[in-house]
């Protein structure tokens, strides 16, 4: 009797499980879904509610208007292009300060380390909200106010201290015994940088240089205050501008906002993993 | 620049406006962290065990949380599209409801609709991280204390806990700073609107200085605010982050 019940015990419980992992996925996947094959159907019957669950005719009309056709000032594909010539050039400087800043954090002893390893993630509790007014200013002052360098250096500054964060726990993970040895070999402190801990925390580099990618991409504030000009918007702020038109183009926003999303999830996606692993590791430590 | 001494904090407590906003911020913060605390816990002690396809599923719960804000706002207002909406079309179909509802035009509705879309989002990644905290607990140890005779109470209570307290904590302090700045997303989809009914502090600095351009009172509002989170942020890195005791 006991042993019926507790395999009922068991069958229940995974019954819930399964339940429950269902649930969760649904209700995690089922918008990208709907809003991914809404955007496959035709504008027409989109915006007379006809819009359905499994369509019966796919049209990638909608994507070619939006990426070919000039509504406003220029054509979506416009800003794609801004997009990644910002969020790459974002990722580069990125990785390259956080990787010397989480270097000098993880291999050198010096009075206030740990203070300064726990701003990196103190300066997250400020709103951007906050900064948006100082940093227009100070962008004012340069002369940078409407350029995509402007949102470069803002953008760096949102994610480095991150990817700083990242990286030293991936550096600090490395035995010091390896640059040890090849100092006795007669390496220099940066040949031993460059040849050693590079190469092996390279997994980490690409997350962090993937986590301010993402940040990037998807950063709406800054672009909306710091950006005037049609031809310069990132995506984000394009989308949210054709958002406010009074007559809705559903089709082609839908196809915009698949554009916006998709890509992230392609090259995030596969590094999940390794972001998540650096992140509890600079969490748990 | 003229100085203008402490005018426009004194004409901010006049403001209704201004206290609207405090009200609403605090609604949505303490709303918001009771959701992304309660459920992710949850569902971590729920999924706390080896099963198919566990690795894939932590992989592709992460994709709400890294989804760009204005792909998440044009979902919202997508599905939520009171006529062509998806979620209007069910609850008509179902019976539910005679009148198509619209929920980020209803005074009632559009703060608890923003609050669950933007739980939606951090939900996924705060269970993320408090599993990772539950799978650090050694198998042996639950066997230990059930031979001990702890029931399942005394065994989270007692065990659990204890264990991850301090990624609670540090999932805590992610969402208050996630709930509190969230911006974006209001802008977007509601600005705030209707009547100031998603007014919240930041979407109040953004409007004062960018829609009004009056930098004196946004600057003021800021003021506070940063005020206010350098107390939270050190009462936190203070007394509930332990990274040195590892």
């Amino acid at each position: 009797m006991k042993m019926i019940r507790e395999s009922f015990g068991i069958k229940m419980g995974s019954l819930i499980l399964c339940l429950a992992v269902s649930v969760l996925l649904f209700v995690n996947l089922f918008p990208f879904y709907w809003v991914f094959i809404s955007s496959l159907q035709p504008n027409l019957e989109i915006l007379t509610g006809r819009t359905r669950l499994i369509p019966s005719n796919i049209t990638l009309t909608n994507y070619a208007n939006l990426l070919f056709e000039t509504a406003g000032v220029t054509a979506f594909r416009h800003y794609i292009l801004n997009s990644l010539k910002v969020s790459i050039a974002v990722a580069l400087l990125s990785t390259l300060i956080a990787s010397v800043g989480a270097y000098g954090l993880s291999r050198y002893q010096f009075y206030g380390k740990e203070f300064i390893g726990r701003m990196l993630l103190f300066v997250y509790v400020f709103p951007t909200i906050l900064i948006i007014m100082p940093a227009y200013d100070l962008m004012a002052k340069l002369r940078l106010v409407d350029t995509h360098l402007a949102l470069i250096l803002i953008h760096t500054t949102l994610a480095a201290p991150f990817c700083t964060w990242l990286l030293r726990s991936f550096f600090d993970s490395i035995p010091g015994e390896l640059e040890e040895a090849a100092a006795i070999d007669g390496c220099s402190k940066w040949k031993s940088f460059l040849h050693i801990l590079v190469p092996l925390a390279a997994p980490g580099m690409l997350t962090a240089g993937i986590y301010a990618m993402v940040t990037s991409w998807g950063e709406y504030i800054f672009v909306l205050v710091m950006i005037n000009s049609g031809t310069k918007k990132t995506v984000p702020l394009a989308l949210a501008a054709y958002m406010s038109h009074v007559d809705i183009q559903w089709g082609r926003l839908l196809a915009g906002s698949a554009l916006n999303v998709i890509p992230i999830l392609v090259i995030f996606l596969p590094l999940a993993k390794i972001f998540l692993k650096g992140f509890l590791e600079g969490a748990l430590k | 620049m003229e100085y203008s001494g402490l005018k426009n904090f004194s004409s901010l407590f006049k403001d209704e406006v201004f206290r609207t906003s405090v009200k609403n911020s605090l609604i949505w913060t303490v709303g918001s962290l009771a959701l992304q605390l309660i459920i992710p816990l949850g569902l971590a002690l729920l999924l706390n065990k080896e099963f198919k396809g566990g690795a894939l599923i932590k992989t592709v719960i992460l994709i709400p949380w890294i989804t760009p804000v204005v792909g998440v706002s044009m979902m919202t207002r997508w599905i939520l599209e009171p006529q062509l909406g998806l979620a209007n079309k069910i609850l008509l179909t179902s019976g539910f409801v005679q009148q198509p509802i619209n929920f980020l035009g209803s005074l009632s509705r559009a703060l608890p609709t923003l609050l669950v879309i933007s739980s939606w989002q951090f939900i996924p990644f705060g269970t993320l991280l408090l599993l990772a905290a539950l799978q650090t607990i050694p198998v042996h140890v639950y066997d230990a204390i059930k031979v001990d005779g702890a029931n399942s109470w005394q065994t989270f209570r007692y065990l659990i806990l204890p264990m991850i307290g301090s990624m609670l904590g540090f999932v805590f302090f992610l969402a208050f700073v996630w709930n509190f700045n969230t911006f974006s997303l209001i802008w977007i989809t509601t600005k705030g609107g209707p009547v100031n009914s998603t007014m919240t502090l930041p979407v109040l600095i953004y409007r004062r200085a960018f829609k009004a351009f009056n930098m004196g009172e946004a600057a003021a509002i800021a003021t506070m605010i940063g005020l206010f989170l350098v107390i939270v942020g050190f009462v936190f890195f203070k007394y509930l982050w332990r990274r040195a005791d590892y």
